[in-house]
Order: C-alpha cells, then sequence, then structure tokens
C-alpha cells in the first residue's frame, strides 16, 4: 500500500465535521498531520475547543490544532454561525467538558503555508468550513497555491439551489471573497458541492440500527425514541450479513460518541428538509482524499458572486460555450468539481469506519 | 405529423388576445408570423424594445412585418430605448445583421407605428380587456416594468405574461451566468418576476434543445408556407452564427417556442417557484429560482414573493413539429 496522505483538515465542528474527523482517523489510505479550525458552524474560538475535545475522545491529542480567523477574508465580524442545525456548542448541546490540551501557537493559516513548505505537494487539506484560512494561507505566501497538494473543500451548490438560501451554500456563503481567490488561485482544487453532498444520505432507520445497536444499554431511553423506526434497517440488507457481526466486535467509542450527539442533528434536518436522515456532506469531501473513485469530476472555471441578493452563489463554467466577448471567467484557472457520487459505497465506507 | 388542427387549441376555438413585446429580430421575426398564421388569434398589438437592434430599428422591424404579412390592422407602439437604469443598451447586432433582419436591408415601412408608448399601450389595452390579455414578451423587460409602474392593477389586470429570458440551472448565453433578455435589463425582469402577475417564463435552457437544422431550413425553404422565403433569407445570418458560435448547423428556436409555450402550454412541463434577478456584480442578469427544495430557517430575498412558473421540461419533437407546421402553412 501506498504511504498514506497527510491531511489537515480544516473545519468548523460542528455534527458532520466531527464524523468526518472520526472517519479520517479510522482511515489507514491518509494520515491526519493537523486540525485548523474556522467559524461557520459554531464561532472560531468554539470551533478549536470542539476540534481539541473531539481529538481528545479519539485518544489523538497528539494531533495538532491551529486556530484559524475570527473573522471573513474582508475582516468581517458578521458572522453567520449555524447553531439552529448543530446546536448551541456545535456538537448537539451536549455538555462535555473542557479539552485538557491547547491549540499550538500558530494561526491556521501559517500553520498551512508551514506545512505546505515543509511537505511540497505532498499535503491535501480537506477544508470543510468557509475558506478564510486557505485565503489567507495564499495571501501569505503565494507559493502556496504551488506547494499545497490538493485542496478538497466541501462548499458550493452547482446547478441546484443552495441551503442557505436559493442562491448560496453555507460555507461559501460563510466568506465569499475568500471562495472567489481560492478557487481562481490555480491551486489544485477538487470542490465537492451541495449537489453531490445532498445525495449522500445516511437514513436513521438503517443508521440507528447500525450505530446504536451496540450502545443501547447506555442510551437505552433515546434509542427508544428511534426503534421503530430500526425495524426497516431490515429492509437494508447492505450490512445484516457482514457487518452487524463486526460490530458486536468494534469497541463503538465514535458510535456511542455520535449516537449522542446526532439527535439534534437527525431533528434539524425532519424539519428543514422533510427527510428521516442526515445529509453526509462533511464525511463525503473528506472521503474523497480516501477513494477519488467513489465520485466522478468535471474540470472549469468557478467564480464566487460576491455582491447582492445572489452573494455566495457559485458559478461554474465548463468552457465548452462560447461567448462574444471575454466574460469574468474567461482566464481563470479551472478547478475540479464533483459531478456524481456513489452514494450507497459513501454511506458504508462512513458506517463501516465509524464501527 | 401529429399536431392536431390549430384551430381548436386557441383557447378553446374562442379568440384568444395578445400582445407581442418584441425586438426583432429574426427568431422574434418568426414568432411574430407564427402568431399571423395562427387562426383565433387577435393580435391587439406589438410593442418594441431594443434588445437584438436598437428599439428604433425594432419598430421599424415590426411595422416591416406587418407590411410584409398584410396585417396593416395590428398597430405598432415603441417601447423604452434603455434599459430602467439608463445608458446605452448593448446591440446584438452580430447575431441578427446590422438590421436585425439578416443584413436584408428593406426599404424603410409605410406604416407608421402609434403615438401612444408601449408601456401605455400595454396599460390601456389590459384595462380595456382586463383578464383577457396575454402578452407573449420577446426581449428585455424594460416595457413590462414600465407597465406596472405606471398602473399597479396592470399584474392583476394581464390575464397572463409568457417571457422569454433566463436560464434555470443552465449556463446564459451573454456570460456564463446570464441569459441575454434578462442581462439587457435586470432590473426591470425582478421587478417583472417578482410582481405577482401570471408569469410563465421559458429560459434558454428549454430553448437551446429544439433546433431548426439545416435540413428542416431546407424543407422550410421548399415549402410552400406564406413566409417562407422571407423568413428562410432572413436566417441566413443567423444559421452561420450558429455555427460560429455554437457549431450548431441550424439555428435554435428561442422566440417560436416561447410563441408556442404562449399557445401550447401542454407541449411544457413548469415547475412553480420564486424568480429573483442578481442586478449587481459578476453575475448580474442571473435568474435564480427557488425549488422549495428547503424549509429556510429565516426570511431571504426570495421569501415573500409570488411564484411564477418555470419551463422545466419541453416534448422537443412537438414543438418543432408545431413550428414547422404553423411556418409551412400556405
Amino acid at each position: 500500500m501506498a504511504e498514506p496522505k497527510k491531511i489537515i483538515i480544516d473545519t468548523d465542528p460542528g455534527i458532520d465535521d466531527a464524523m468526518a474527523i472520526f472517519v479520517a482517523l479510522r482511515s489507514p489510505e491518509i494520515t491526519v498531520i493537523g486540525l485548523t479550525t474556522i467559524f461557520g458552524n459554531v464561532y472560531t474560538t468554539l470551533a478549536t475547543r470542539n476540534a481539541l475535545h473531539l481529538l481528545e475522545v479519539a485518544g489523538r491529542s497528539d494531533i495538532p490544532v491551529a486556530e484559524g480567523s475570527h473573522v471573513s477574508y474582508m475582516k468581517s465580524t458578521k458572522l453567520q454561525v449555524r447553531d439552529f442545525a448543530h446546536g448551541m456548542n456545535g456538537l448537539g448541546n451536549q455538555n462535555f467538558p473542557q479539552p485538557k490540551s491547547k491549540p499550538i501557537e500558530k494561526s491556521a493559516s501559517e500553520y498551512l503555508v508551514e506545512q505546505a513548505n515543509l511537505y511540497p505537494g505532498e499535503v491535501t487539506v480537506v477544508a470543510l468550513g468557509p475558506l478564510t484560512n486557505i485565503a489567507l494561507a495564499i495571501q501569505l505566501d503565494p507559493t502556496f497555491t504551488k506547494k499545497i497538494g490538493q485542496i478538497v473543500l466541501l462548499g458550493g451548490a452547482f446547478a441546484i439551489d443552495g441551503n442557505v438560501n436559493p442562491a448560496a451554500e453555507t460555507n461559501i456563503f460563510g466568506d465569499p471573497e475568500a471562495a472567489d481567490i481560492v478557487f481562481t488561485s490555480g491551486a489544485d482544487v477538487l470542490a465537492i458541492g451541495m449537489n453531490v453532498t445532498r445525495q449522500v444520505i445516511m437514513k436513521s432507520k438503517f443508521f440507528f440500527f447500525i450505530l446504536c445497536s451496540s450502545t443501547l444499554v447506555i442510551f437505552g431511553q433515546f434509542v427508544t425514541h428511534h426503534i421503530h423506526d430500526s425495524i426497516y434497517a431490515y429492509t437494508y440488507n447492505m450490512f445484516v450479513d457482514n457487518d452487524l457481526t463486526n460490530l458486536a466486535k468494534s469497541d463503538g467509542i465514535f458510535a456511542k460518541y455520535l449516537c449522542k450527539i446526532l439527535d439534534h442533528y437527525f431533528s434539524y434536518h425532519r424539519d428543514a428538509y422533510n427527510i428521516k436522515g442526515i445529509y453526509l456532506h462533511d464525511p463525503t469531501a473528506l472521503l474523497a482524499t480516501v477513494n477519488s473513485s467513489l465520485m466522478t469530476y468535471t474540470e472549469g472555471v468557478v467564480r464566487v458572486q460576491t455582491t447582492g441578493i445572489t452573494r455566495g452563489l457559485t458559478l461554474f463554467f465548463n468552457k465548452r460555450n462560447r461567448f462574444n466577448e471575454a466574460t469574468e471567467w474567461s482566464n481563470k484557472r479551472t478547478v475540479k468539481v464533483a459531478v456524481t457520487v456513489d452514494a450507497p459505497a459513501v454511506v458504508k465506507l462512513v458506517t463501516e469506519r465509524l464501527m | 405529423m401529429d399536431s392536431p388542427p390549430l384551430v381548436s387549441y386557441c383557447n378553446g376555438g374562442l379568440s384568444q388576445k395578445i400582445i407581442i413585446d418584441t425586438d426583432p429580430g429574426i427568431d422574434d421575426s418568426m414568432a411574430i408570423m407564427m402568431a399571423f398564421q395562427t387562426p383565433n388569434l387577435d393580435i391587439l398589438g406589438l410593442t418594441t424594445t431594443f434588445g437584438n437592434v436598437s428599439t428604433k430599428d425594432a419598430t421599424r422591424n415590426a411595422l416591416l412585418l406587418c407590411e410584409i404579412a398584410g396585417r396593416l390592422d395590428v398597430p405598432v407602439a415603441e417601447g423604452s430605448s434603455e434599459p430602467l437604469k439608463g445608458g446605452e443598451p448593448e446591440i446584438q447586432d452580430f447575431i441578427h445583421g446590422s438590421d436585425g433582419l439578416g443584413n436584408l436591408h428593406l426599404p424603410p415601412p409605410k406604416l407608421k407605428k402609434v403615438e401612444k408608448s408601449a408601456s401605455e399601450f400595454l396599460v390601456d389595452k389590459v384595462s380595456e380587456y382586463p383578464g383577457e390579455v396575454s402578452i407573449l414578451a420577446l426581449g428585455p423587460l424594460t416595457n413590462l416594468a414600465l407597465a406596472i409602474k405606471r398602473d399597479s392593477s396592470f399584474v392583476n389586470k394581464v390575464k397572463r405574461v409568457v417571457i422569454l429570458g433566463g436560464a434555470f440551472f443552465a449556463l446564459g448565453n451573454i456570460n456564463p451566468a446570464a441569459e441575454a433578455n434578462i442581462y439587457g435589463d435586470p432590473e426591470a425582469a425582478d421587478i417583472v418576476f417578482t410582481s405577482g402577475a401570471n408569469i410563465d417564463v421559458i429560459g434558454i435552457n428549454i430553448t437551446t434543445q429544439v433546433k431548426m437544422s439545416d435540413d428542416d431550413l431546407d424543407e422550410l425553404r421548399k415549402s410552400k408556407g406564406k413566409h417562407a422565403q422571407f423568413l428562410c433569407n432572413s436566417s441566413k445570418f443567423y444559421r452561420d452564427w450558429h455555427v460560429k458560435s455554437d457549431g450548431v448547423y441550424g439555428v435554435f428556436l428561442h422566440d417560436p417556442v416561447c410563441f408556442v409555450a404562449l399557445i401550447r402550454p401542454d407541449l411544457f412541463v413548469f415547475k412553480k417557484g420564486v424568480v429573483r434577478v442578481e442586478t449587481q456584480g459578476l453575475c448580474v442578469g442571473h435568474t435564480l429560482m427557488d425549488q422549495g427544495l428547503k424549509r429556510w430557517n429565516s426570511d431571504n430575498p426570495w421569501t415573500g414573493y409570488s411564484p411564477v412558473s418555470v419551463a422545466w421540461t419541453v416534448n422537443v419533437e412537438k414543438v418543432l413539429n408545431y413550428i414547422k407546421t404553423v411556418l409551412m402553412t400556405p
């Protein structure tokens, strides 16, 4: 097997961020060399706290956490955080103890630049929040775009409505100016948009049966709420043969933890989208680095609208159409954008790795 | 061809009143000639706008088309020469020729435009026949926005507005973000889309599916269609631009498709949603529809407006056949 890919996760944990981080720590194909934090699901300070906390839960406090920007690229402090989706503390309103570990001295952008210089061409950044830190890294060191291996970002909504409003997806809306810088930077960028992650749904019926059956005793009352759903899990035969037996053997640290924090996230999806399940936005983006064949991609120029009612809109141009005059998309560097996803395989992989 | 008799679909055989707001334009000419060829269609008038040509030239061409069709009874009212925010509009002479009719350079018309402005004409006719008049809007939406500003009851009195414009979840044709008609006056388009009128919108995601190939054009030329020769001559320039620009050997039927949507909405599937138009920044002119996929957490710029019907799919074969049948009718 090839040497594991070095990964830095830029993150705003966040419930599905927590899932992505846990999946990453359980993936032998990659080595998480550090976490950098950003506002988004929560404010940056809390994101840092949550990142340290999640690493403690995983017993991986050896992994450094670098705190990112508290303001947007344009220095705006009017940030939108989404406590309605992730709970006030970003992790489903559970009262977790303060982490014992501390973030490193360096800022996120300084850490990103340092690591890119240390391992030129080898580091993949998985950006799960607004792209402020990445844009700041590019500002700090223009050669960052050449030295960073790849930037896999969760963001944008390509040829589909957004999720903040009809125009914009959350992460891009969080810092549109930064996003436009990253998309047009010339770095090797792979964008996983909502058009793809919306297809990756972990059904509550299925998920709770698999994940929580190992924690029934501890969280009995909680699981009872979902127990009639789990009957339907039998219709999902993907795991019934192999993985249920494995489950019994699994230590279930992550499974137990996630069962605590996911309830809030399920309720949010039920209210907002009328689905019994959750979108696996962040884990899907993470898995693109583990196995790129889970998705298909197209290439073109992406620009981000930074003003007006469609602020945060990502507009992809495939370079096939010809226009009479040069446009704002002309002569800009291309990026890769995910088009299709093997959703069942992603759900299966996420579940396997979390067990 | 399987298109049913034309008459039966025009308002169940009853006469349907329409006004065409237009910037002719080669494919506009096709749509207008189709309207003239359609029985039981009471064409109350043509109103003109800039876009494919300047408004002045659009008026001249509209009058010429009335003369060619022998429809001297149809009034032509001249519209605004510039978008709401002012400034010289961009003219697409590279698509339609410097005269807008494929460089045929016809002698000037003898007919004269009416005194009223387009927006006055629209308001007056819609007030005269409340609930009866449909408007086919084939260019930038300046005149309609001015009509709405002139008379707030316009939106309730107009029966239906069928708009050619926008690109929904697809690339534009001016740039990746914007389609030409909406780009021509984004402020006006946003006023019209959010006005609450009964609106059907046909974007280029629909119209670029319906092509008249070189073979189809040949068939039209050899037909006894009343205006076939004129339209084929006029289309040469337009066709050559399609080859150069899109590698398409033929022509897109933007305006005729929109006309068919007015007469035969059954050949389309529509989806309802609030549509807003971006008026700033690099995506100016972008049409964005709330598809209703999510219950929004808080108000956004789409909240509280009436939805419009956005054409979602088109029966390409039947629409093309319908257009050919009408254009080849002697």
